[in-house]
């Protein structure tokens, strides 16, 4: 058969498998972080550990990690040594995902009798022991139980001195355990698929198949490349202070596009900080090959093939390429920061493929932790999101999540679980960055701690990152090509500004309000159609005065219809001023 | 009294089925859906009928499906809707899910909701996930709502307030104080709508409901007066989404319970053969124009979902649309049906669809403007249909337009001939049916080769052998009237309706006595739906799941002795069975319960063929795909075929709707019934257990 028609269907066959796999993985997860935040990957590999095929839902944080992972496995345990039901795993943040949450599980593959590949796991557990969910730590160690690689099966036989050494250090044990047997369950199911496919397609490796995939992936990637002009772009941004940092955070980005390949070099970025910020080089490649895909080409799949053409580096002992003992629990406040980083850079050489910066960048989460009355113990880890960022052609979707993906947690599910009450969840009006295209709203989350007959038993420990991305901070939702910020930040305890990312012990009543800013503009909002203007306000997106504040557009106060002289006017007199 | 009526609106046709049960005969039409007034489309098809002998006044039965619903949503026709809801969370209906279907996609969209802020009012009230009143309602600030509904047009009016499956007194309570202050206002209340939490979902579905309730309403009183002016005296029964048909009144209710009324049906017929024909598991495999669903039927009972979703802005992506929480048979659809279009894509790959040139412009073979080479031109280029017979000949195809945008898109491009490039584009679209198949297979437990293939549409039976082969299916029945199963399956349903309540409790002694009480509960306001005769049978159905994960299994239970340990059995071999493992550890509990009641309906006898034999008509040369090479295939009238007649593949029997395909070495009897029950000769897949893999367990 031709390989256009016979690679394609074996092509589907495998990701169709990957897919499977992850279905099991996510209908028996116990955490909430892989069933609503999708905080995991499925992956297959060929016996030399190419990356064939990755889960269609994932969390883009995994994209430039996975390959490392499994070379790493492979480099620490020679092939002649594997055997039929091993099973392999890590958290160590170096050969896996960055920070010691992640398990990454790893069952080899036989085919007749022979290594034909690997099925690859992660999953961000809730717990790994250590202060739980903080930046405040200064070392690995304090940050919980690691797990260099290790069997966990040896030729199928559980190795249950691993199970209760983990089970013996988390909170909540039986979750834990319950999450990383879906794990394996969910590679066996990958592995099933995998010998149906070599019986159906008569292969007897995936060497070849493997080959051409991961080829074609390249070829794709490197012809969008070679389209965009030469050059090295730069860009640089200073985040806010988080938690127990007294220096704020430096980010700077070379990005070099020469001929079909691109180089993202973050000399000159911060050294490593004596908080849970650092980032593992695995991380930030992966966070650093997303936004090049996503502009440049979004449609190809996940595999070697497309992170081929990309080179990311950051120097040795940095805050982006840290070495052990750093600690690196909440390594996604700097490094979700990255694909909007690198579309400044990138908007020099492809304007229309980039975005304005989103609300919800970095992901903004609460960590409630406690015992409830009954003396169960109860963990919940929720997110609000801010506003998508305007796009070339579009106004950016309210409250979405940028560049991971999660989706939130119902409140209905959270209060049966966590003794908390919601008072408000709300888009704040006016918070969109005002754009030709407008940025997405951003949102008003409350809530207080239950009282009475739901109240927990004693303090409720609450660990909240907002955004604290405000217009007048060294770090906004940036608007892009003449777009203004997005609005709407703030953190408040019972009406007090309080500091993102540090813990706070809050008692029945207490009230926690979190601002979530809307995405920046894109273009001057002077050019935006008047029309839109005022069917914003129809629609309650943008007030009357923001109207005319925001955009110059003047409405009729009986009709709400657009005045054109007054906008004329109005218009020009910004314009002129400017 | 005994003809049985079947009408089902599709979104071009809308068909009409008359069954005689002294004869079973069956007539057919298929009009034109009028999409400004369907009733007219129906009546027009029913006249026609008439015209052949159907007199409305002998209807024993009549019973209808209708893609209303979802077109009024799509079109956001229902009329101005509002939403009310606690305050604080107006919104909620707007933020959704806050999830991005599509994680590569910087230019994603998410669906508009169906009722937009000026209209979504919040008034103070709060009810605990116990259901105990944090907050007690503020009724001023309700009454206090009359005004700008008023001043809004408002027809409809949506309740939903956080908590209320919990406890739905402050929604009953709204519900009331509507009723008096506007009493001419449809009302959907959610704890009613689809009583479980998670607010999303719930809001989002009430908020349809009422959307749609004005106008479902008026359109089914007055279908059911022209009916009756026309003389239909039986009353008229409409097809729920989980199948099962209901009365005009509980349906003007409930409205959004009909949304996927017309694929219910279809169904439904796929499951009425699969029990008559005693095939068991079986698959249903629809293939249209523009998409082919799948849906598993196990026991004659075919998969169901609770959840559904409408309005996409990418058909085929899910969670692009607005969440529908209602009773649905679980399908799915894939992106494949005669329309798709093949090309080659960025990495040099043949790609089929998603994207359809349906019925306008059409296949390139159409001749009505499209060039775009689609499944059913490579179908034409194969041989597999002919082009002078095709829809009964009404729509002659033009098989070199097919050749020539089949050579120039893909063929040339990749150095192949037209026939091989054909070949390719058949090949992979049925490789894409069968991956999606085997992930949807995968989900409900069930292995591939152990199922039969039910095939319809009119490009289903094209397609079912090689389907089959890929999934490694023994075998494909072809049943009778594959163009119109929708309007046929509306004959053979059940009444039903079902009831479900949110029932949280540790599966012990104490928590299921708990749950007999509150199934008792439901299966008495189910039964308030149905008609007051006896045989309506009740089932009562437990969502179980272990403590702390989020998806349940849904498992059968009864009162009696021993019911504790017999579920928590049938957990852990359900669970087994999905997954390969059990959390023993773990308690279960349950999530929520369901209970469904069924009033059994007389079945129609099909007409026994006569006992002939059928000679092929013609023979021409096709591709099937064993080589490359075309070969002389043997074509078939299907009506010219008799009972018991066998045919050994390669054969190809044409009829007007649909064509079927066999290969070499497949086989196929004719049931005296009049479906074809073919046998699959070779399969490239091995047999195997339907369980996954034991998972190593640990201690």
């Amino acid at each position: 058969m031709h390989d256009a028609v016979g690679l394609q269907i074996t092509w589907n066959r495998l990701i169709s498998v990957v897919d499977e796999a992850a279905t099991g993985l996510v209908r028996t997860a116990y955490s909430s972080v892989v069933r609503d935040f999708h905080d995991y990957c499925c992956a297959l590999f060929d016996q030399d550990a190419n990356m064939l095929a990755h889960s269609t839902k994932t969390t883009a944080g995994f994209l430039g990690i996975v390959p490392e992972v499994m070379r790493h496995f492979v480099q620490a345990i020679a092939r002649e040594e594997m055997r039929p039901g091993d099973v392999y795993i890590t958290n160590d943040p170096w050969l896996a995902s960055g920070h010691l949450l992640d398990i990454a599980a790893a069952t080899p593959v036989f085919y007749d009798a022979r290594l034909i590949g690997f099925a690859l796991c992660i999953v961000h557990h809730y717990d790994m022991g250590g202060r739980l969910a903080t930046t405040e730590s200064k070392s690995l160690y304090e940050e919980g139980l690691k797990l260099p690689i290790l069997k966990l099966y040896d030729a199928g036989v559980p190795q249950n001195h691993i199970f209760q050494i983990l089970r013996a250090n988390v909170r909540m044990p039986d979750r834990i355990a319950g999450d990383l047997r879906a794990q394996i369950a969910s590679n066996n199911i990958a592995a099933a698929g995998l010998e149906r496919l070599m019986a159906d397609a008569d292969l007897a490796d995936l060497r070849d198949v493997g080959r051409k995939i991961v080829a074609r992936t390249e070829r794709s990637l490197r012809r969008k490349i070679a389209a965009l002009p030469d050059g090295i772009y730069r860009n640089e941004a200073t985040l806010p202070l988080i938690g127990g940092l007294t220096e704020p955070i430096e980010i700077r980005v070379a990005l070099e596009i020469a001929g079909d390949e691109i180089v993202i070099d973050y000399e000159g970025s911060s050294g490593e900080v004596d908080a849970a910020l650092n980032i593992t080089l695995n991380m930030t490649r992966s966070y650093s090959v997303y936004p090049i895909k996503l502009a440049l080409d979004p449609g190809i799949p996940n595999n070697e093939g497309f992170l081929r053409p990309v080179t990311v580096k950051a120097p040795a002992g940095s805050l982006l390429n840290c070495r052990p003992p750093a600690a690196t629990w909440g390594r996604t406040i700097v490094a979700h920061n990255f694909p909007e980083i690198i579309f400044g850079a990138l908007a020099q050489a492809a304007p229309d493929r980039v975005i304005a910066a989103c609300g919800s960048t970095p992901l903004a989460a609460m960590y409630l932790s406690g015992q409830r009355q009954d003396g169960r113990n109860f963990l919940g880890l929720i997110a609000h999101l801010g506003g998508f960022g305007g796009r070339a052609h579009s106004d950016g979707p309210h409250c979405l999540g940028f560049p991971y993906n999660v989706a939130n947690i119902p409140i209905e599910v959270t209060e049966a679980d966590a003794p908390i009450v919601y008072t408000a969840k709300e888009l704040i009006p006016d918070s969109g960055g005002p754009g030709e295209s407008r940025g997405g709203l951003g949102q008003r989350v409350q809530f207080r701690v239950a009282e009475g007959d739901h109240a927990a038993k004693g303090k409720l420990t609450a660990a909240i990152r907002g955004s604290g991305r405000h217009p007048d901070s060294a770090f906004p939702v940036t608007g892009r090509f003449g777009g203004g910020p997005g609005r709407g930040d703030h953190l408040t305890l019972n009406g007090t500004e309080i500091p993102h990312g540090v813990q706070h012990r809050l008692g029945p009543g207490e009230e926690i309000s979190v601002g979530m800013p809307g995405g920046g503009g894109f273009g001057n909002p002077l050019d935006r159609d008047p029309a839109r203007v005022a069917a914003d306000v129809a629609a309650g997106y943008v007030s009357t005065t923001g109207a005319r504040a925001d955009y110059g557009v003047v409405l009729k106060p009986a009709t709400g219809g657009v005045d054109q002289a007054q906008t004329d006017n109005e218009r020009q007199r910004r314009r002129t001023d400017a | 009294m005994w003809l049985r009526f079947g009408v089902d609106i599709g979104g071009t046709f809308t068909d009409v089925v008359c069954l005689n049960d002294k004869t079973g005969v069956a007539q057919i039409d298929k009009v034109l859906t009028t999409v400004e007034e369907p009733q007219n489309g129906v009546m027009a098809g029913l006249a026609s009928l008439a015209e052949r002998g159907a007199r409305l006044d002998r209807a024993a039965e009549f019973a209808h499906a209708t893609t209303l619903v979802t077109n009024l949503i799509l079109e956001g026709k229902g009329g101005p809707t509002a939403l009310i809801t606690t305050a604080g969370f107006t919104d909620l209906i707007e933020i959704g899910r806050e999830y991005r279907y599509d994680v590569y996609d910087l230019d994603i969209e998410l669906p508009a909701p169906v009722i937009s802020r000026p209209l979504r009012f919040g008034v103070p009230e709060r009810v605990a996930y116990d259901g105990a009143v944090l907050t007690p309602l503020d009724e001023a600030a309700v009454r206090a709502l009359a005004a700008p509904l008023r001043a809004g047009g408002v027809r409809a009016v949506a309740v939903a307030f956080l908590h209320a499956y919990a406890n739905p007194d402050h929604e009953r309570r709204v519900g009331d104080l509507l009723a008096e202050l506007l009493p001419d206002v449809a009302v959907s209340l959610s704890h009613e709508v689809h009583p479980e939490p998670k607010e999303y979902e719930r809001i989002s579905t009430t908020a349809l409901d009422a959307h749609v309730k004005p106008v479902v309403r008026r359109y089914l009183t007055d279908l059911v007066a022209r009916l009756s002016a026309a003389g239909v005296g039986c009353e008229m029964s409409v097809m729920l989404s989980n199948g099962g048909a209901a009365s005009v009144e509980t349906v003007t209710r409930y409205p959004i319970q009909i949304i996927e009324s017309g694929p219910a049906a279809g169904v439904e017929a796929a499951a009425f053969h699969a029990r008559r024909l005693g095939l068991d598991p079986c698959l249903s495999f629809d293939m249209g124009g523009t998409t082919a669903k799948l849906c598993l039927i196990r026991d004659g009972v075919a998969a169901r979902s609770k959840q559904f979703e409408t309005n996409r802005v990418h058909r085929f992506k899910s969670g692009s649309g607005l969440p529908v929480a209602v009773p649905v048979f679980d399908l799915i659809e894939i992106g494949a049906g005669g329309g798709s279009i093949a090309r080659l894509n960025d990495l040099g790959l043949l790609q089929i669809g998603p994207d359809s040139a349906g019925s306008e412009p059409g296949p390139a073979c159409y001749g009505r403007g499209g060039v775009a080479p689609t499944i059913t031109d490579a179908d034409l280029t194969l041989g597999l249909l002919d082009a002078a017979s095709f829809l009964g000949g009404s729509l002659a195809l033009d098989p070199e337009a097919a050749r020539g945008a089949i050579d120039r898109d893909v063929a040339r491009p990749l150095d192949l001939s037209p026939e091989a490039a054909a070949l390719g584009i058949h090949n992979l679209v049925n490789e894409t049916m069968a991956s999606a198949a085997r992930v949807y297979c995968a989900e409900q437990g069930e292995a591939p080769m152990n199922l039969t293939l039910i095939a319809f549409g009119g490009a289903g039976p094209v397609h079912a052998v090689g389907l089959a082969r890929r999934l490694g299916c023994r075998r494909v029945v072809v049943p009778p009237f594959p163009g119109v199963m929708s309007a046929f399956g509306l004959l053979v349903a059940d009444r039903a309706f079902e009831r479900r309540g949110a029932f949280r409790a540790v599966l012990d002694a104490e928590g299921f006595a708990a749950a007999v009480a509150r199934a008792r509960e439901l299966e008495a306001t189910a039964r308030a739906h149905l008609p007051e005769e006896d045989g309506a049978v009740a089932t009562w159905h437990a969502e179980l799941r272990h403590v702390g994960q989020d998806y349940p299994l849904e498992l059968r239970f009864s009162d009696g002795a021993g019911g504790v340990e017999a579920l928590q059995a049938a957990f852990a071999g359900a669970y087994r069975r999905l997954y390969g493992r059990v959390d023993d550890d773990n308690a279960i509990e349950f999530a929520s319960l369901r209970v469904q009641v069924t009033l059994p309906s007389a079945k129609p006898e099909a007409a026994v063929l006569p006992a002939r034999r059928g000679a092929p008509y013609t023979s021409r040369p096709a591709v099937l795909g064993d080589t490359e090479a075309a070969i002389d295939v043997p074509v078939y009238r299907r009506e010219d075929l008799g009972a018991g007649q066998g045919i050994a593949g390669p054969a190809i029997v044409e009829e007007r709707e649909s064509t079927t395909v066999l290969g070499t070495g497949d086989s196929l009897r004719v049931d005296p019934g009049g479906a074809l029950l073919i046998e699959i000769g070779s399969v490239s897949v091995q047999p195997e257990d339907a369980t996954r893999p034991e998972e190593y367990v640990d201690a």
